[in-house]
């Protein structure tokens, strides 16, 4: 469902995604790992169509981004670190225009945003300004407008930032029970735990370069690690950086 | 999605998000909605006077009147015409390139082109709509001289339309090619370098009418001078022609002309736009990734290679280092509010719009230096301190007014550090101060040398942009804290700086702004003119009242300096961040 091919995208001199080679399957929950700057953000805007690679082609539902775009995000949900919500529109009234973006029924969408705000413990804010809700509450609302048009691609960005533990604990399992329906998931994040308790598969990601990828244990023997997947991501990227600053 | 549900959408949306801006009216102070009504009925009702008498005032001119006030209608469309291109320039970059808005869009199941288009109304319509009620009172005054009935003003109205469409075509399309094929920093210097060849252009071409040329018995020579120099505004090849053209043809009741150049204008607006759209199915997707695909580190240093990297000692912090007495935390806090200012590409392009209409303004000032002997000259050099302060209110409205909104997200950042959200105010109100106190009295003293206003009155009038600098930054920096728009966390508002200024707060500045000016000027015009009426206006007298007039402008600047930071000092201190 999401595929990359030699995918680079470099700013200037600077390579921040280099020949990234990936094939994601239907229902795989993939958590994309890096250290900071590594072009984890750049990786996840290159697949959601947002950037145009310097070279290489990235596929999302078997549609190329760049070639076929309105094909490949109707299939997608694209959920950034930072994102984007009217504040003068009550969350009902931004669950309904995302769904008629997506070109789904008044009724249908109304359906949808019930089971959506119940799961999500919205009902209370219906009828507030979305400007009024907390962070946490917006995030929860982020989420839950992402799912609204049943998405077979997921690509989530730190989704568990500004999220209290109950919440954080209702985003992972709606994530994991929609990979668990076929939907692929694309997850960044800092926050291993989340990787180590959600992922089938994890890619660590540094300079731009994919320099591990596998499930726990083949990134544990990777790294000569038995420890947390902490130990193994440390051990992966140490050896990067050792690779980088010391040139043979 | 087709592009028509897409628009219908976003309409509905958009309509219900203005609708609640309305209604939020009703949360405001009583007090502050009737001051904002009474100046915009009070704008216009002072406008149209002043129209109607001008269009009088030309209609007298024998064998001319017809010829003048066309012309004048020329000459205010071409010069709309432009600002007009600007405008949607600087606004079309935050709200093209720079909106989270519109990345949001990008990544919605619809085409490109559509969000670009729908970026393009809303660019149109942010950038045009002070067109409308600025020009709103010329229309009426000039339908009013040429006894039109009211179907005249809602073709006027239609006329428009097309007239607005064009302008914001043209600089969408400039901003579309400079974001697709220009470096951010190459852009900064390539529009310093225009401005430059601009202001140089101007200085050699531009002839204005000079003093003696208004000596009553040349006058009739003068207006023919004026018509010539003018005659560019003229040229049937400028949209600003067509819409003048149709309007002068509607007011004469000529409809099948002005019907005719409605079409020129409709025809060419919808070529521009066709023209527009086209273009950007090409560059708006390539421009939107080159644009966040640069600046993301410093200096084209890789940061990835760099494992330490060392801030620099740049010019900026040299220069603060030579102010005596600050300490290390305002010195950080005056660096940060400079550097932000200089890398916001909608702040310091807008700054460099206003001071190149400046640098036009005092070139133009030469035409009128003459001997002090005339109650012209009296007239002149007060106008000029009228028009000095009237920019300082423009600035501190516009890029002094939002500087405490602009912190947003980040103002816990500034409002955690050990001295708190008090000592951060006051650092933006003594650098805004001192760097308008530094820009009017630049400004004051080189149109008083040009003027050749004696010396006492120049000082009168330095010493008086002074203290008005610090009141209207006073005003501007009170009033910001204290009808702040921060947003929200997710907000598209508190990024953009026009965006902010054209709320109700920034409104409220500038008005409070424009209502101190009124009664500092009065307060030295009053005695200027009982003086020089008793002595006659060509005497060389000194008229000391001023001086008990300065005392007074002195003390009321201090309380309007003092009033809005005090209470906005209060406020921040209860702040929730």
């Amino acid at each position: 469902m999401i595929r990359t091919e030699n995918l680079t995208k470099r700013y200037g001199e600077l390579v921040a995604v280099r020949d990234l080679n990936l094939d994601l399957p239907q229902g795989r929950f993939f958590a994309f790992l890096g250290p900071n700057a590594a072009g984890k953000t750049t990786t996840i805007k290159l697949l959601a169509g947002l950037l145009k690679p310097t070279s290489g082609r990235a596929f999302v539902g078997g549609y190329d981004i760049q070639k076929d775009p309105i094909a490949a995000r109707r299939v997608l949900s694209f959920v950034p670190d930072t994102p984007f919500l009217y504040d003068k529109l009550e969350p009902m009234e931004f669950m309904l225009f995302v769904g008629q973006l997506y070109g789904m029924q008044r009724s249908e969408v109304v359906r949808a945003s019930d089971e959506l705000f119940d799961l999500f413990d919205l009902d209370n804010t219906r009828n507030q300004l979305i400007e009024n809700l907390s962070h946490g509450t917006r995030q929860r609302l982020v989420i839950a407008s992402a799912l609204l048009h049943e998405p077979k691609v997921i690509i989530i960005d730190e989704p568990m930032i500004g999220l209290d533990p109950r919440s954080a604990r209702v985003v992972k399992n709606v994530l994991k029970k929609r990979s668990q329906a076929g939907v692929t998931i694309f997850l960044s994040t800092h926050i291993l735990s989340i990787a180590e308790e959600l992922a089938d598969q994890i890619g660590i990601l540094n300079h731009g370069k994919l320099i591990a990828i596998g499930n726990i244990d083949e990134l544990r023997q990777m790294s000569g690690q038995v420890g947390a997947l902490e130990d193994a991501f440390l051990a992966l990227t140490r050896e990067e950086q050792r690779e980088v600053t010391e040139p043979a | 999605m087709s592009g028509f549900v897409f628009f219908r959408l976003l309409s509905e949306v958009n309509a219900r998000i203005i609708r609640r801006h309305v209604l939020a009216l009703r949360e405001k102070s009583y007090l502050m909605v009737s001051v904002i009504t009474l100046f915009i009925v009070g704008y216009w009702v002072a406008g149209y006077a002043v129209f109607r008498v001008g269009f009088s005032t030309l209609e007298t001119v024998p064998g001319l009147q017809a010829i003048l006030l066309d012309r004048m209608l020329f000459l205010f469309f071409a010069f709309l015409f432009v600002m007009l291109v600007f405008s949607n320039m600087i606004i079309g970059y935050s709200t093209i390139f720079k909106s989270q808005e519109t990345q949001w869009m990008l990544t919605l199941p619809v085409r490109s082109l559509d969000v670009f288009r729908w970026k393009l109304l809303e660019t149109t319509l942010l950038a045009s709509w002070a067109f409308l009620f600025l020009s709103a009172p010329l229309m009426l005054a000039y339908g009013v001289t040429r006894h039109v009935t009211g179907w005249f003003y809602l073709k006027v109205f239609l006329l428009f339309v097309p007239f607005m469409a064009i302008p914001a075509a043209l600089g969408s399309l400039v901003i579309l090619i400079v974001a697709r094929y220009l470096h951010r920093r190459m852009f900064k210097w390539a529009l310093f370098g225009c401005s430059a060849v601009g202001l140089a252009c101007a200085l050699v071409f531009l002839k204005p009418m000079q003093a003696e040329d208004l000596d009553q018995a040349q006058m009739v020579a003068a207006l023919q001078d004026l018509l010539h120099n003018s005659r560019v505004t003229a040229q049937p090849i400028l949209p600003s022609y067509w819409v003048a053209s149709s309007m002068i043809a509607w007011g004469e009741g000529g409809t099948g002309r002005g019907l005719f150049f409605f079409l020129v204008l409709l025809s060419n607006a919808m070529m521009a736009t066709l023209v527009c759209t086209t273009v950007s199915r090409r560059l708006f997707y390539e421009g939107w990734s080159h644009n966040h695909s640069q600046g993301r580190f410093q200096s084209g240093v890789p940061v990835l290679d760099t494992p330490i990297v060392l801030p620099r000692t740049g010019l900026l912090e040299r220069v603060v280092n030579l102010w005596p007495g600050l300490d290390e935390a305002t010195r950080a806090l005056v660096i940060k509010d400079v550097r932000v200012f200089w890398r916001d590409t909608s702040q310091w392009s807008q700054f460099a719009i206003f001071f190149g209409l400046l640098g036009l303004y005092v070139l133009n000032l030469r035409s009128v230096a003459h001997e002090w002997k005339s109650d012209w000259a009296c007239f002149i050099s007060f106008l000029n301190l009228g028009a000095s302060s009237m920019t300082l209110a423009t600035l501190t409205t516009r890029f002094v007014f939002p500087q405490f909104s602009l912190e947003g997200k980040r103002l816990w950042m500034v409002g955690m550090v050990p001295y708190g959200l008090k000592r951060v105010l006051l650092e933006k109100f003594w650098l805004s101060s001192v760097c308008s106190a530094a820009i009017t009295l630049a400004l004051i003293l080189t149109s008083s040398w040009m003027l050749r206003i004696p010396h006492w009155l120049t000082l009168l009038f330095s010493s008086t942009v002074v203290v008005m600098s610090f009141a209207l930054c006073g005003i501007a920096v009170g009033i910001g804290a204290l009808f702040p728009s921060f947003g929200s966390g997710t907000s598209r508002r508190d990024d953009n700086p026009a965006k902010i200024v054209s709320g109700f707060g920034g409104t409220f500045c500038f008005i409070l702004s424009l209502m101190y000016i009124t009664l500092v000027i009065g307060a030295e015009v009053w005695p200027m003119y009982s003086s020089f009426a008793a002595s006659g206006f060509t005497s060389r007298g000194q008229p000391w009242n001023l001086v008990f007039s300065w005392i007074f402008v002195s003390l009321f600047s201090l309380a309007a300096t003092c009033i809005p930071m005090s209470l906005a000092l209060t406020r921040v201190e209860s702040l929730e961040i």
